[in-house]
């Protein structure tokens, strides 16, 4: 059995839902294991209508006024009941800040392996390979978890594309009382959305992003100057921010904004898979990096290996001149 | 507050990395090593909490001679004292064993109010060790943290998750807590001269294996959960046309293509 764990909130499947499916339908075929997909809730009547659309073989609704918020004490307590129950193979959880909180609870409780940040699987005789990104994602490591199954795998949002789950099944439902030996210690007191301030990025045409290759606030001139002479607007990865060279609203990634323009320029911006979730649906991308194994050229569509102090001020001379001419 | 603040030593990221001969890791041998970049933002919200409410702060690692050399800056930038788990045993850990060897040292150590690791490392950047010492010492934890408050009550704690699309979310949770940090939650200080000076006089234990009653099947490459196949460089099925050229040349023939080719200027 594969258990799929589904996340969601206000009642809707969250989209590594449905990656984690598509994970788990490919590794279902190879290893010909059936599909649970498990679903923790308070309310979980439209949740289950979702996930009982796909293609997998069962769902298990667990209901409890506890789960009205996700914390990971009873996730895992009526997670590891539900595992333990049967002769499960290979549990999913994405790789998100909900599954980084619960997973590695999940994997010491059972005292099994966790492989975590899951990108790519294959099947080697009988045998599961799980691969995951390292020293950020300028390598992958292969790695086969020992020992008698399950195994508990985190899957990193956007490795498994979403639209290849196949829908079309007839998956039972299955209600399934959930009894909690204690209350959780640790609660929400509340849940904030960050103001979008000046840089919502979400509609402009053309972004120059600039990252931790440009060494110095100061530097971020050149960022700026290039996004003038284009007409563009300016974002940045996640360690420009953190240094504030820029505040938090121009931060493009997982944890900042989704943007999805017709250009976009990453600029010593090495490619980890959380700044690419952010950016890779992208019309057009153009990387421009000294290093020739960084990942980000993998999404890019023109590449430049070369030191961006050289390149950009010759870019931006170039539209200067455009401009006036 | 006693607070225990995880080092893990890494690369020094300018490095350049390759991989070594059995394609197990990579080749470490003539490498510097630092603190991996999260552990940074830990011990200094660490130094910060300390300096508020009082205390001390405990720095832990468990690595070879490189995890000595990280410690002891740690002991630089001010924490009072340091945990080194060194022992040849402990090689070729996963999380999961490094874990259970952290939450060991910190149960031998006299436990801690609150232990703080990074979000994620520069290395395996799994993000799993913090929350897996939690559940060894079965005390309560929060990730993806950016923010830290203790309660009037000094028994518990107020803090802030970062959640994906810039939602924070804020938790309480009790006393004894693990935390993992994320980037960005404060601005590291540097270690001074004097910090420098003073560290070199500041308690530095080392424990072995032994020394934390651990067995062999529970440590190291036996303990370990995972066996790693191959590390090898992602292969790129990409779409990507590079651009050669100087300086100028390239950037001219960007700006061509991207005019005439993909349109979209
Ligand atoms: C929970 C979580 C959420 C996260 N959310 C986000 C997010 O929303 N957005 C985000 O961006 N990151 C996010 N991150 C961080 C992410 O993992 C990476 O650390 C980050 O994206 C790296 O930023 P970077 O590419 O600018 O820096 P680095 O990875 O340090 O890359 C710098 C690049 O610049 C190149 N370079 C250096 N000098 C030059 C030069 N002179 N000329 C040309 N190239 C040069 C280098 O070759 C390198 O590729 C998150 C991490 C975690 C754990
Ligand atoms: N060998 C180690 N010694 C001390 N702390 C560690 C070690 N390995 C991991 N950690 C801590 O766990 C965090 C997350 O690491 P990882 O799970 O590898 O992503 C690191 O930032 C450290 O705070």
């Amino acid at each position: 059995m594969i258990f799929v764990i589904a996340e969601h909130r206000d009642n809707r499947l969250k989209p590594i839902t449905s990656e984690l499916l598509a994970f788990a339908q490919r590794v279902g075929r190879d290893f010909s294991q059936p599909i649970t997909a498990v679903v923790l809730g308070s309310d979980t009547a439209a949740l289950v209508d979702e996930l009982k659309a796909k293609k997998i073989d069962r769902v298990i609704a667990g209901e409890h006024q506890q789960f009205a918020e996700y914390m990971p004490d009873p996730y895992v307590q009526a997670l590891k009941g539900i595992i333990e129950k049967e002769k499960a193979f290979l549990v999913l959880i994405g790789h998100t800040t909900q599954g980084m909180d619960f997973a590695p609870r999940l994997a010491v409780a059972l005292r099994r392996p966790l492989i975590a940040g899951c990108v790519e699987y294959e099947k080697e005789g009988d045998r599961l390979i799980l691969t995951r990104q390292i020293f950020n994602a300028k390598m992958n490591m292969k790695t086969m978890p020992r020992g008698e199954p399950p195994y508990v795998a985190t899957a990193s949002p956007g490795a498994f594309p979403a639209d290849e789950v196949e829908s079309g099944g007839n998956a039972q439902v299955v209600r399934l009382p959930v009894e909690l030996q204690t209350t959780s210690q640790r609660k929400v007191l509340e849940r904030v959305e960050a103001p979008k301030g000046q840089a919502d990025l979400s509609s402009a045409p053309i972004i120059i992003s600039g990252g931790r290759g440009l060494k110095e606030k100061q530097n971020f001139q050149l960022i700026f100057e290039l996004a003038e002479a284009i007409g563009g607007s300016v974002g940045a990865s996640r360690p420009v921010v953190d240094a504030e060279w820029l505040p938090r609203e121009y931060q493009i990634g997982s944890s900042g904004q989704t943007v999805s323009p017709k250009l976009y320029f990453a600029i010593g911006i090495s490619g980890a898979i959380q700044h690419l979730v952010g950016m890779q649906t992208s019309r057009c991308i153009v990387a421009i990096n000294k290093d020739p194994e960084a990942p980000i050229f993998k999404v890019a569509h023109y590449g430049i290996v070369e030191d961006l102090f050289k390149v950009v001020p010759a870019l931006t001379k170039i539209f200067k001149d455009l401009k006036q001419a | 507050m006693k607070i225990i603040s995880c080092i893990k030593p890494v690369p020094d990221p300018a490095s350049r990395l390759s991989i070594n001969e059995n394609k197990t890791w990579i080749k470490d041998q003539d490498l510097t090593f630092v603190a991996s970049e999260a552990d940074n933002y830990a011990l200094e919200e660490a130094l910060r909490l300390k300096e508020k409410h009082g205390g001390e702060v405990v720095v832990l690692s468990v690595g070879g001679e490189e995890a000595a050399r990280v410690l002891r800056s740690g002991l630089a930038m001010g924490a009072d004292r340091a945990i080194h788990l060194l022992d040849p045993k402990f090689k070729g850990s996963d999380e999961f064993t490094t874990a259970a060897a952290l939450a060991k040292a910190i149960e031998k150590d006299g436990g801690a109010d609150l232990i703080l690791a990074g979000v994620q490392s520069d290395d395996l950047g799994t993000g799993m060790t913090g929350t897996m010492i939690a559940a060894f010492l079965g005390c309560g934890h929060a990730t993806v943290v950016v923010g830290v408050e203790a309660n009037p009550d000094g028994r518990s704690l107020k803090v802030r998750r970062e959640l994906e699309g810039g939602i924070n979310e804020t938790v309480e949770l009790p006393m004894p807590a693990t935390l993992t940090i994320q980037f960005g939650i404060n601005q590291p200080r540097y270690a001074s001269l004097k910090g420098i000076m003073a560290a070199k006089k500041k308690e530095f234990k080392v424990w072995s294996a032994a020394d934390l009653g651990l067995e062999d099947r529970q440590i190291g490459r036996v303990g370990a959960m995972y066996e790693v196949k191959e590390i090898l460089l992602p292969e790129r099925k990409s779409k990507v046309e590079m651009i050669s050229g100087t300086p100028e040349e390239a950037a001219a023939t960007l700006v061509e293509k991207l005019r005439k080719e993909a349109k979209v200027l």
